[in-house]
């Protein structure tokens, strides 16, 4: 790894860390804080889309007190290989494939941080996803289908933004920095 | 307070590692057990680690904060939404097995919570960046870790520019969903790029300074790694270690 | 004098661009001298810094043509924005501008001793312990100096380091230059501020478009700045005045 994707790394944990500035100057109800991991599995790799996104969750949890999401490291490098493997197959290429692949990497990511939610924190982590999950189950469904329906919403909305925006990024690039990403060749 | 705070305890004079250490074990602990009573067993102990650093009153605040929304939810969800049996309490029916499991998953949060803070609250980050390079531990880590919360403050200032200077061009922030959703690229976009076209000078800057260099860096006031401090290291590995072998051996429940 | 760079021919094309950045250059750097670069933006002024100090291609890609011989690889350079030039893990002005010599892996009382030394040269020991991130941009701007000083460098490069500096602070900067060169070290420095590159360049080059097209004393290629355009619509004779102090010195005698 070298100095160079050293500063990108660290470019990438620092916007997944200000980014919810955005989103909260916006009122979304999102947190797009995987939008720099992403950003890095496109322009570096896999490996250090990995690193991006274990420092990003560890600093995180230092920045915000909220020690609880450390355990969901574990989904940070489920998003960081989806997002290269997206990378290698072009879909940032074209926001009608982006968009989709966000969609999907919602779902993937929900999956993945849903049975770590249910089982070490019973289902509850903190914040609005919670409460979606506290609604679904006073309807009447069962717990695990109540945090796996929450987990997916939010996390629909949030991964195609966090996909369309580095997208929309990626086009916007100068052709000379382009050319230094050597990733986005292939 | 969320943070570093100064001070002269047992835990600001060890050295870095311990602290972190001992937090770690908190953790690993807290999901060792199912029992409420050993759960909150370990919360205590947070709680006695925290006041070993002088910091109990400092760190029960943003903890409680923390913490709260997460209890009430917990309460709810599995208090009053949880299966047979039920307790009465006045008017309201909750649910035992339900009120066991909101006890274990809040001991839970609440121990990791105090802690990490703690932690937070007695490792100053020079002396950890100083006791990382007296370990050997690789230049990359180190400037991940510390680095980027230096270069926090300035992105977030120009996060403030970038909305203003979007404003004055016609951009509003405000509106329908699908509006607000359309002005998160003219702000995302430029941030980072900007922040991109800095990236060739930074990493200039770095491997003029030796950051490329392949040898070991030099510390300049490592802190002193006490027989005391190995001691309690190596006490949390082996409570840990203790722990989920007698979880896993069917005698924990 | 020693010849610390030496560029035959050297012709440079940056990754993906079409036009060459530089064309057919062949100069000579000797150690103990302040030599300054001008041209307009596009001109190469930068890109022959990069090539000069070997920078480029190691660092930003491209291809290089022609011969260049760097007879040291102990190369400083300096950017004309300090914030993005600091390492970001030093919470002192004293640890960042050790960082350098740190990481050579050189002993705690040599690196030290190198660091406190710089800290004085640049006027800036009196910051020592202050954090790097409450200076103004022209205190920051010597301590970024002193970081790259304090690894003695042979050969100092400069883009344009006063750009982001008052008068006194450019002024300050500037006046450092040829005790640094008087020191043994061959200071590279391009700039569009001619008046003070004036004042302390032995020997300026001029390029255009990515030619090398004038080189000299700086009495000779420097002869468009403010200063000098006025003496020679006053029909002063030659050389010129360059600077203020210089046309004072000549209207009084």
């Amino acid at each position: 790894m070298t100095l160079r994707d050293l500063v990108v790394i660290r470019l990438g944990v620092a916007v997944n860390l200000v980014i919810g500035q955005v989103a909260a100057a916006l009122l979304l109800p999102v947190f797009l804080d995987t939008i720099g991991t992403v950003l890095v599995a496109a322009l570096v790799g896999p490996r250090a889309a990995i690193v991006a996104g274990l420092t990003s969750q560890v600093l995180n949890a230092v920045l915000s007190g909220n020690f609880t999401w450390l355990p969901f490291g574990l989904v940070q490098i489920v998003i960081a290989l989806y997002a290269a493997l997206a990378a290698r197959l072009g879909a940032f290429r074209r926001l009608s494939t982006a968009i989709p692949a966000g969609l999907l990497l919602g779902l993937v990511a929900a999956s993945a941080s849903a049975p770590i939610s249910y089982f070490l924190f019973g289902g509850v982590t903190a914040g609005g996803v919670t409460a979606v999950t506290t609604v679904i189950r006073a309807l009447g469904a069962p717990l695990p289908v109540a945090v796996a329906a929450a987990s997916y919403s939010t996390d629909l909305l949030d991964k195609s933004l966090v996909f369309a925006l580095v997208a929309v990024v990626l086009r916007s690039l100068p052709h000379q920095m382009a050319v230094r990403f050597p990733m986005l060749a292939r | 307070m969320i943070g570093y705070l100064p001070g002269r305890s047992s835990l600001h004079r060890a050295h870095p590692y311990t602290p972190l250490a001992v937090a770690a074990g908190l953790l690993f602990l807290a999901f060792a057990f199912r029992s409420p009573a050993a759960v909150w067993a370990v919360v205590v102990a947070a709680a006695a680690f925290a006041a070993a650093g002088g910091v109990l009153g400092a760190v029960l605040r943003p903890a409680a904060m923390l913490a709260l929304p997460t209890w009430i939810l917990l309460t709810v969800l599995h208090g009053l939404l949880g299966g047979p049996p039920h307790l009465a309490l006045g008017p309201l029916a909750l649910s035992a097995p339900g009120v066991e499991r909101a006890l274990v998953f809040g001991g839970r949060i609440a121990a990791i919570l105090f802690a990490f803070l703690t932690a937070l609250a007695t490792v100053a980050p020079p002396r950890l960046v100083e006791a990382m390079t007296a370990r050997g531990v690789p230049f990359g880590r180190i400037y991940l870790l510390v680095s980027t919360l230096t270069v926090v403050p300035r992105m977030r200032a120009r996060v403030r520019q970038i909305i203003d200077a979007q404003q004055c061009r016609g951009l509003r922030i405000g509106g329908s969903p699908l509006a607000r959703v359309r002005a998160l690229g003219p702000l995302v976009v430029p941030l980072v790029l900007s922040a991109l076209a800095e990236v060739d000078e930074q990493a200039l800057a770095l491997d003029v300074r030796g950051g490329s260099a392949a040898g070991r860096r030099t510390a300049l006031a490592p802190p002193a790694d006490h027989a005391g401090d190995r001691l309690v290291r190596w006490t949390v590995l082996v409570g840990v270690v203790a722990a989920y072998a007698w979880k896993f051996a069917g005698a924990g429940r | 004098m020693t010849a610390l760079v030496t560029l035959e021919r050297v012709g440079f094309r940056y990754p993906g661009s079409a036009r060459p950045a530089l064309r057919d250059v062949s100069v000579t750097i000797d150690a103990g001298t302040v030599t300054g670069v001008t041209g307009l933006v596009g001109s190469g002024a930068s890109t022959l810094l990069l090539v000069a100090g070997g920078f480029a291609p190691r660092l930003t890609g491209g291809a290089l043509t022609g011969t260049r011989h760097l007879a040291t690889e102990r190369v400083g350079i300096v950017f004309a924005t300090p914030w993005t030039q600091l390492t970001g893990l030093a919470s002192t002005v004293l640890g960042e501008v050790a960082f350098g010599p740190a990481s050579l892996g050189r002993p705690r009382e040599a690196v030290l001793a190198a660091a406190e030394r710089a800290l004085r040269d640049l006027g800036v020991a009196h910051l020592a312990e202050r954090d790097p991130a409450t200076l103004s941009g022209g205190e920051l701007q010597r301590v970024v100096v002193a970081s790259v000083l304090a690894m003695a460098p042979d050969l100092l490069v400069l883009d344009d380091p006063a750009a982001e500096l008052d008068p006194a602070g450019a002024d300050g900067l500037y006046a450092l230059l040829p005790s640094v060169a008087a020191r043994g070290a061959a200071v590279l420095v391009a700039t569009p501020d001619t008046e003070r590159l004036a004042r302390v360049a032995d020997r300026v080059l001029a390029l255009e478009d990515g030619r090398l097209v004038r080189a000299g004393p700086a009495t000779a290629v420097l002869d468009d700045t403010d200063v000098a355009r006025i003496a020679r619509a006053a029909g002063c004779p030659a050389p010129l005045p360059l600077d203020v102090a210089a046309a004072l010195g000549r209207i009084a005698r």
